[in-house]
């Protein structure tokens, strides 16, 4: 016999293998990787995701006096590096993976996260929930340091040094 | 015994004398080690030294690297990088070049692989080549002049500044609706564009030329603003297939310029996922080649075949295709005792189908006759141009990076590379096949072997201005990084991927053989075939041009068809 033809056997064999998806549930691994979802409870908005973000779908972002940490599926490569640096560990990497929408604002995921004012000259500088949290951690933090933000802390400490002069 | 000892000897002596000389002729040798010299050469010295060194048997140009460190030691520099196959060796010649009018003496006489390097340092960084007059290549035409986009001098928003053509054509002349299309850095999946021109007389081609880059994407200058850890996500994404060979090469240049001691689990990982990587990608070549052929039912199982690895890549990765598992220092997933029983699994039936699916489509008379003695290439000519990876084994030149300068874990399994002396297109295809199976006890062995212990190295520092190379055995052959480090980004970062240098061999295969063989000849260096692909084909005699996608003119002489 020709020896090219015995492909028929084993394409008899193997018979389809072409799955009808979406119609017919798509293949994914325990190990699959998709998109992310942050849980808004545990985030403190702290920024280290959108610092490691290699195609920065994660942005803070400041509107009057909430911050917003916003995540832009569209942009996402589904590494998960966000979730690996999260101090909170805030972020879960879902199994989602169809995420496609007409409406490009339906790819948008907001978590707010108020602002805190510098009691001193109004400049917001760090979300409420991180502050709190560092104030939890570092005891010797004095309350009216806390609550100014980097520049005014700087002059008062530097007054405090200087004996106010 | 005594034999191979001594012939070891004998090569090292001839290294010895050839740097020695290189010396005598006035360059400075700055670090020598068992497999890697640096010497720094004056521009005015640099043909006598290339020329010197070129004397050494199996000498390779690498890569070559353009450099502006203009703010850090006053000048523009060149990195020529060569490899000594047979020693283990890589040298790297350092040139540095004025900082006003950079220009150095043109090599392309001495070492014809550096045609398309000189071309792009002279577009993207503004370096002159004596002696050569160059136009642009890499860059679009509507570029304007004099700007050289990989000059420090030029953020990446001042570049994005400058490229304004066809939108702003479309407003001026009013046209109703102007649609930006964006592209890049993201790679077109299977296809990428190329170009040829073939001329040919009848049905033959006389001569051929090729047009490249496209879609330039600029990745390396991305690169240099994106953070130490970011990068490898980046790189990973420089080719649809083969993305793995550059995120470790991307990895392995820093740990080697930082010195930074990889964790050998890290390795066996790595090597696994590399070898895994190799075999999908041969699996999806020998499909589409069967397809150029005309043979689909061959191509339609090779890629049923493929399917297994690839959902094998993600069970061990995360993610089927773009990984995302190398950083800096090591790895990011770990592979567990369930998951190396699977992978056996998927291997045993891998091996066991592959096996009884390429006995059958090998022996069908029309593939069988389109391979053998179509798209010529000759030893010499492999040679000559510095080829990579199965083009060049094909021809018989027994270049493979694993064994020449070995990386990750490949020191500690046997495996033979393949080689074919004929040097035609179904050389190129059974060095692939051959290598799948290679590969597969590759994996083998690295599961049996994998030892415990961390996989990722947990901190490091960058120290900048630091040199390291990666190079990696990708499907296609050679990839290699020259990276110099920066504080936080690298500073300079070169990819050169396989593709690259095999391409100027494809109009020498093509030169005076059937059109009809062209689609599989262009296909047997495992380009990444175009989308957008076009041959113009010129009938030379009629003077007629035709624009026909290459897949039309495999069509035209299709069997059955
Ligand atoms: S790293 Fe975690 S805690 Fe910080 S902003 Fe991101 S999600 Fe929130
Ligand atoms: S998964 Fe990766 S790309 Fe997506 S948000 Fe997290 S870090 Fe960014």
């Amino acid at each position: 016999m020709v020896k090219f033809v015995k492909i028929i056997p084993i394409a008899l064999k193997v018979g389809t293998v072409t799955r009808k998806y979406p119609f017919e549930r798509p293949l994914i691994t325990e190990s699959f990787r998709g998109a992310i979802e942050v849980d808004p409870v545990k985030c403190t908005g702290c920024g280290a995701c959108t610092r490691i973000c290699p195609p920065k779908a994660l942005s803070l972002i400041r509107e009057g006096e909430t911050l917003i940490l916003r995540y832009f599926v569209g942009k996402c490569i589904f590494c998960g590096m966000c979730a690996d640096i999260c101090p909170e560990k805030a972020i879960a990497i879902t199994k989602e993976f169809e995420l496609a929408s007409e409406n490009l604002s339906e790819l948008n995921v907001d978590v707010e996260h108020e602002l805190k004012k510098c009691v001193k000259c109004g400049a917001t500088f760090v979300s409420t929930k991180l502050l709190n949290k560092v104030r939890s951690q570092v005891e010797a933090l004095p309350d009216d340091i806390a609550e100014l933000c980097p520049n005014c802390r700087r002059l008062e400490i530097l007054k405090r040094f200087t004996g106010g002069r | 015994m005594f034999s191979q000892t001594s012939y070891l000897y004998d090569n090292s002596n001839i290294l010895d004398k050839v740097i020695k000389n290189v010396g005598g002729l006035g360059a400075e040798v700055l670090e020598r080690k068992p497999d890697f010299t640096r010497v720094f050469v004056s521009r005015d010295k640099l043909v006598d030294v290339i020329k010197e060194l070129m004397k050494l048997e199996n000498v390779y140009l690498r890569t070559m690297t353009a450099s502006d460190e203009r703010e850090v030691n006053g000048f523009f520099k060149l990195y020529y990088v060569f490899g000594v196959d047979s020693l283990h060796h890589t040298i790297i010649v350092e040139i540095p070049l004025s900082e006003n009018s950079p220009s150095a003496p043109t090599l392309i006489d001495i070492v014809k692989a550096v045609d398309w390097y000189e071309k792009e340092a002279h577009d993207l960084m503004g370096i002159d080549f004596e002696g050569r007059k160059l136009h642009k290549f890499v860059l679009p035409d509507d570029w304007p002049d004099k700007v050289y986009p990989l000059r420090k001098e030029y953020g990446i928003e001042d570049l994005k500044k400058l490229y304004k053509p066809v939108f702003e054509y479309a407003k001026k002349v009013e046209a109703e609706a102007a649609v930006i299309i964006p592209i890049g850095p993201y790679h077109p999946a299977l296809h990428e564009p190329e170009y040829f021109e073939l001329y040919v007389r009848g049905e033959r081609v006389v001569d051929a030329r090729y047009v490249g880059f496209m879609v330039h994407r600029g990745i390396e200058k991305l690169g240099e603003n994106m953070k130490y850890d970011q990068v490898p996500f980046l790189a990973e994404r420089i080719c649809g297939i083969c993305g793995f060979v550059h995120s470790t090469s991307y990895c392995q240049a820093i740990e080697n310029a930082l010195k930074i001691d990889v964790p050998e689990r890290a390795h066996f990982i790595r090597s696994i996922i590399l070898e895994i990587e190799r075999i999908h990608s041969h699996l999806l070549w020998l499909g589409v080649a069967l397809h150029l052929l005309g043979y689909d039912t061959g191509f339609m199982h090779a890629w049923r075949i493929r399917e297994q690895v690839m959902v094998l890549a993600e069970l061990l990765t995360g993610s089927r295709k773009t990984y995302g598992i190398n950083i800096v220092g090591g790895v990011r997933r770990d592979i567990d005792e369930n998951k190396i029983r699977k992978c056996l699994n998927v291997l045993d039936n891998v091996e066991k189908e592959f096996k009884t699916f390429i006995d059958v489509a090998l022996s069908v008379p029309q593939v069988k006759s389109r391979l053998r003695d179509t798209g010529l290439l000759p030893k010499g000519e492999a040679q000559k141009l510095s080829l990579v990876g199965p083009t060049a084994r094909g021809s018989g030149v027994p270049r493979d990076v694993r064994k020449d300068y070995p990386y990750a874990a490949y020191k500690h399994v046997s495996f033979d590379v393949i080689v074919y002396s004929e040097g035609d297109n179904m050389a190129r295809t059974l060095v692939r096949v051959d290598e799948v199976f290679e590969s597969i006890d590759i994996v083998r062995q690295l599961l049996d072997k994998i030892p415990k212990g961390p996989i990722a190295v947990e901190n490091w520092d960058a120290e900048p201005y630091k040199i390291g190379i990666g190079s990696v055995e990708a499907p296609r052959g050679e990839v290699i990084h020259f990276l110099i480090t920066g504080r936080y980004s690298p500073y300079r970062w070169r990819v050169r991927a396989p593709t690259y240098q095999n391409l100027p061999a494809v109009p020498i295969m093509l030169r005076d053989s059937e059109l009809a063989d062209a689609p599989i000849t262009i296909a047997s260096i495992d380009p990444c075939f175009s989308c957008t692909d076009r041959a113009l084909v010129i009938e030379i005699n009629r003077g007629s041009i035709k624009e026909v996608p290459l897949f039309v003119i495999s069509n035209k002489f299709r069997f059955g068809v």
